[in-house]
């Protein structure tokens, strides 16, 4: 098997930690409020792509955030250990810091490439806030 | 994050509650890459929907609470249905007991000096407003850019903080609170003559979604009513999270394009078209089945005259649908006295304050197929019932009073250019 290179994002900490897992990516921008169960830790906005995937024990990625300041329901998903392991962004705002204090995981945002047009669903992703580094390893190795 | 000396004193206070909000304020503040706090010269709204501070542990109806207050200007959005709740028919809503103990929540926030507005529009009834400049802690989606583009405050979303927020009147300075992220990055052209209530109401969503989260000037959207700026501003923030923009003309903070833009390029142009206008339609209109069971009006919360328009439209007629006209606490008063609330039921409708279908209360039991003439309400109640489908028509305010009396979804795209 080849061994590829690993893709290096750079952004800035939110929240501190480290941690690493499998990927689920939303490349639409996400939402929150009823869009989003925290109970069930799934996407139930109408037509997304990840509707009624768990985002449970997975490196949530997406671009930006849109909508209501419902949107920190991702953060509440914590309460019921439904939460993503850790948050990667590209150009957040209040609705993702406030999101991410909830949700008390590692986060990188504001990314200098956009995390979700890089990282897929499937992918290794491993997250060290501290640092603001996220190490992508593709699941699909190109040949 | 830099804390001057009174902050570093209020970090060390003997109060305790002023020691956890400020230490809960630092982390937040470092969270969101902030400097330093800012001073709430504006005012701070608050969500009353329990008595829990679960990011402090502080229950607001600890004895050890008594007579603490909060330093800054307070109020309530929504939180449950405030009046009319009797006529509601849905439970728990509609219980004496449960409104009691809601209402006994309420109270415990009204003592350390939260006022009970109770609206989602509560700028429209809060009667002090913040002038241009002046710092806010707000939340709400038709409310964030009302603040920040139509009265030049400086307002942001903090939600998880605002009990921190507004008792030590501190928060952390970033976002839509420093200048530099409030300047215009994109040129949005409105090439379709906006003129009902209907093509604001998608024109918001449209440029929302082409945004996300940036700031635009925006042209050539003609000269909205109150109701219509109100609609484009739950969509912009809604279909996307635009929680400013400058119109030049209409809003204070930039007098030109070019003052909006500080003088640099526009990082992308977007026209938008009545074609744009008529996909965000399509998407609203969510259902197949035209038999409409539950008709819901009032997204943001209708104004007096949103609330005469209908009453007068409705009059006389009787609705075979489950119909709501939704304001807020006071306009349900004036409405009462007008002798809106008895036509309404006299039509088979029901006049409330407070209540939203998705933020409280959902729809009434068996409804498959609801009517709304708002894109927020129509996008965001579908997700709290997955996996059931609930179907959606969206409209005009006609259409769904028609959808209301007959039973029948009659709603069309108007066309126009």
């Amino acid at each position: 098997m080849n061994e590829t290179a690993k893709i290096i994002i750079k952004g800035r900490k939110v929240i501190g930690g480290v941690a690493e897992g499998e990927a689920i990516v939303s490349k639409w921008p996400t939402m929150g409020l009823n869009n989003f169960n925290p109970q069930l830790g799934i996407i139930t906005e109408r037509d997304h792509p990840l509707k009624g995937i768990p985002l449970t024990g997975k490196v949530f990625v997406f671009p930006t955030p849109r909508g209501s300041g419902g949107w920190v329901n991702f953060g509440r998903s914590t309460a019921f250990g439904t939460n993503p392991i850790a948050m990667v962004y590209y150009k957040g705002n209040a609705l993702t810091i406030c999101g991410a204090l909830v949700l008390d995981r590692p986060t990188v945002g504001e990314c200098e490439q956009d995390p979700s047009k890089i990282i897929d669903t499937g992918d290794w992703v491993k997250v060290d806030a501290d640092k603001g580094i996220v190490e992508v390893e593709k699941k699909d190795k190109p040949k | 994050m830099h804390l001057t000396r009174e902050e570093e004193k209020m970090l060390k206070s003997d109060d305790w509650v002023t020691s956890k909000c400020m230490e809960h304020l630092v982390k937040y503040g470092e969270a969101a890459g902030a400097e330093r706090l800012v001073d709430i010269d504006g005012n701070v709204v608050m969500p009353t929907f329990s008595s829990m501070i679960p990011e402090l542990g502080i229950d607001v109806t600890d004895p050890e609470m008594a007579g603490k207050r909060l330093k800054a200007f307070t109020i309530s959005r929504n939180w449950s249905v405030s009046d009319g709740w009797e006529d509601i028919g849905v439970t728990p809503w509609n219980d004496p007991e449960d409104h009691r103990r809601r209402m006994q929540i309420l109270k415990s926030w009204m003592r350390i000096g939260v006022h009970p507005i109770n609206s989602c529009a509560y700028y429209l009834t809060q009667t002090y407003l913040p002038t241009a400049g002046q710092y806010c802690s707000w939340h709400e989606s038709s409310a964030m850019p009302y603040g920040n583009a139509i009265l030049g405050a400086k307002v942001n979303f903090d939600l998880g903080a605002e009990f921190s927020v507004a008792y030590t009147a501190k928060a952390p300075a970033y976002d839509m609170r420093v200048d530099e992220n409030r300047v215009a990055t994109r040129l949005v052209n409105c090439e379709t003559r906006l003129k009902t209530d209907m093509d604001y109401d998608l024109f918001g969503w449209a440029v929302g979604e082409a945004m996300t989260v940036e700031v635009p000037v925006m042209t050539g959207i003609g000269k909205p009513t109150q109701t219509q700026i109100l609609k484009m501003n739950a969509e912009l923030n809604t279909g996307g999270q635009v929680r400013m923009y400058h119109v030049p003309g209409l809003t204070p903070e930039a007098s030109s394009v070019d003052a909006a833009l500080k003088g640099r390029k526009p990082v992308e142009i977007v026209n938008i078209r009545r074609e744009d206008l008529k996909r965000a339609y399509e998407k609203m209109n969510y259902a197949s089945d035209e038999d409409v069971d539950f008709v819901y009006l009032g997204c943001p919360f209708y104004s007096l005259n949103d609330l005469r328009r209908a009453v007068y439209y409705l009059e006389g007629k009787k609705c075979k649908a489950k119909l709501w006209i939704v304001t807020d606490d006071w306009t349900f008063k004036v409405g009462e006295l007008m002798g809106y609330r008895q036509i309404i039921k006299k039509a088979g409708g029901v006049l409330l304050a407070g209540a939203c279908a998705v933020v409280s209360t959902g729809v009434p039991p068996n409804t498959d197929v609801m009517a709304v003439d708002a894109c927020k309400q129509d996008y965001y109640i579908t997700g709290g019932y997955y996996p059931r489908k609930l179907e959606v028509w969206y409209g005009t305010m006609e259409d769904c009073i028609d959808a209301a009396v007959t039973g029948k979804w009659r709603g069309k795209w108007p066309g126009g250019e």
